[in-house]
């Protein structure tokens, strides 16, 4: 068969009934695979993120290919239950998986991917970047270093007061009569 | 209640929408717009200024691919797809040599559409808006004839020819040129809206606070 007879197959097909699946589809697939490469050719981004990006990029439309193909295609099969006259029922199908494709878009596929794709990138061991645990710093006990500076401030600290300058007076509150 | 909901989802408007590529595509991209955003605003696990940021970041995405589609594919690929069909693979045949362009077509298919055969010749008989001429002189002796009968052609091949140009045009348009602009696009309106200023800010912070620790 020669193209031009492929397209036109196409075209005949797609003129007598142009499911609203077939474009979203179309469009999720070819997403999934050029921004994941887009993000990947991105010279600018250091390539822990460039990884992690790209890896949830291509996810979310894996995810989203099945999500509107089931949701078109559940809810248009609904029209065939619901309504018995053979032209209602067709109109009601494609009205339907309009409504299925939508649904998808609104909810389902960002809530299948807030929920899908955090476990998922964990199985694989990518972490989000800014979300990374910081490395542990060792944590040694170092002797305490003395400088002039710092013994003036030591000395202060220290409550107890010099014998020679002891009074059993209270060295707080209010003194009266300059004693 | 339930006769509104029946009325709705057999109604023959939503029908029109629903297999039409730009319009349904346009319909599935606003609610993205709206969809997306919202999930990352209910979003537990995130902190108030990445939200916000983030949030912005998809709504102006999602802003952006709508309208590089309305202004430059829609357009472009519907016009130009008839054109090629009606030109070089279908060389004037299949229905394509009725129609002297796509929006000829399209309104003579939304005529054929409408169940009524009243409606449709007195539409037939309505004059043009801003001429003296009337909507039959827009259409051939066959297409006339065609709306006069229960069950007119509504030829398919040119339906398809349109549809599938739109499809190459939403593909095109929406997975590889959106991308690209508003990427362009994108960091200048967050620091216009000043949120892209706050997140640098927040994470120099967290670097200082990281090196000191």
């Amino acid at each position: 068969m020669s193209i031009n007879n492929f397209v036109k197959k196409i075209c005949k097909s797609l003129g007598e009934n142009n499911k609203p699946t077939y474009v979203v589809m179309a469009i999720a697939t070819v997403k999934g695979i050029c921004r994941p490469m887009f993000t990947m050719m991105d010279k600018t981004e250091n390539p822990e993120t460039k990884k992690y990006t790209a890896l949830r990029e291509g996810l979310t439309e894996v995810i989203a290919i099945p999500a509107y193909w089931a949701c078109g295609e559940l809810a248009g099969g609904l029209a065939k239950k619901a309504f018995k006259d053979k032209a209602l029922a067709s109109r009601a199908e494609k009205n339907l998986m309009f409504m299925g494709v939508c649904a998808a878009a609104l909810f389902v596929i960002p809530g299948l991917c807030s929920v899908a794709i955090k476990p998922i990138m964990d199985k694989m061991g990518l972490k989000a970047p800014d979300k990374k645990e910081p490395k542990k710093v060792m944590e040694t006990e170092q002797p305490p270093v003395y400088t002039p500076a710092n013994l003036n401030s030591i000395a202060n600290m220290n409550k107890y007061p010099k014998l020679s300058t002891f009074t059993a007076k209270p060295q707080v509150g209010l003194r009266v009569g300059g004693l | 209640m339930i006769e509104p909901i029946k009325s709705f989802i057999t109604s023959s408007q939503l029908a029109t929408i629903a297999q039409n590529t730009t319009q349904s595509v346009a319909i599935e991209t606003t609610l993205k717009s709206i969809g997306r955003p919202g999930f990352i605003l209910v979003d537990k696990d995130i902190d108030s200024d990445t939200k916000q940021y983030a949030a912005a970041k998809e709504f102006l995405y999602q802003a952006t691919c709508l309208a590089v589609y309305m202004a430059l594919i829609v357009p472009v690929f519907k016009k130009g797809g008839f054109k090629l069909a009606k030109e070089k693979l279908f060389k004037n045949t299949q229905g394509f040599e009725h129609f002297k362009d796509v929006k000829e077509y399209l309104h003579y298919r939304k005529l054929a559409d409408n169940p009524s055969i009243d409606n449709r010749l007195a539409t037939l008989n309505k004059n043009l808006p801003g001429s003296n001429s009337k909507v039959k002189d827009l259409y051939d002796a066959t297409l006339i004839e065609e709306l006069k009968k229960k069950n007119p052609e509504k030829f398919a091949y040119v339906k398809g020819a349109v549809e599938l140009s739109n499809i190459i045009g939403s593909v095109l348009g929406l997975a590889i040129l959106a991308p690209q602009v508003s990427h362009a696009f994108i960091h200048p309106a967050l620091r216009f809206l000043g949120l892209e200023d706050k997140n640098k800010k927040a994470n120099n912070q967290a670097q200082k606070i990281d090196t000191k620790a």
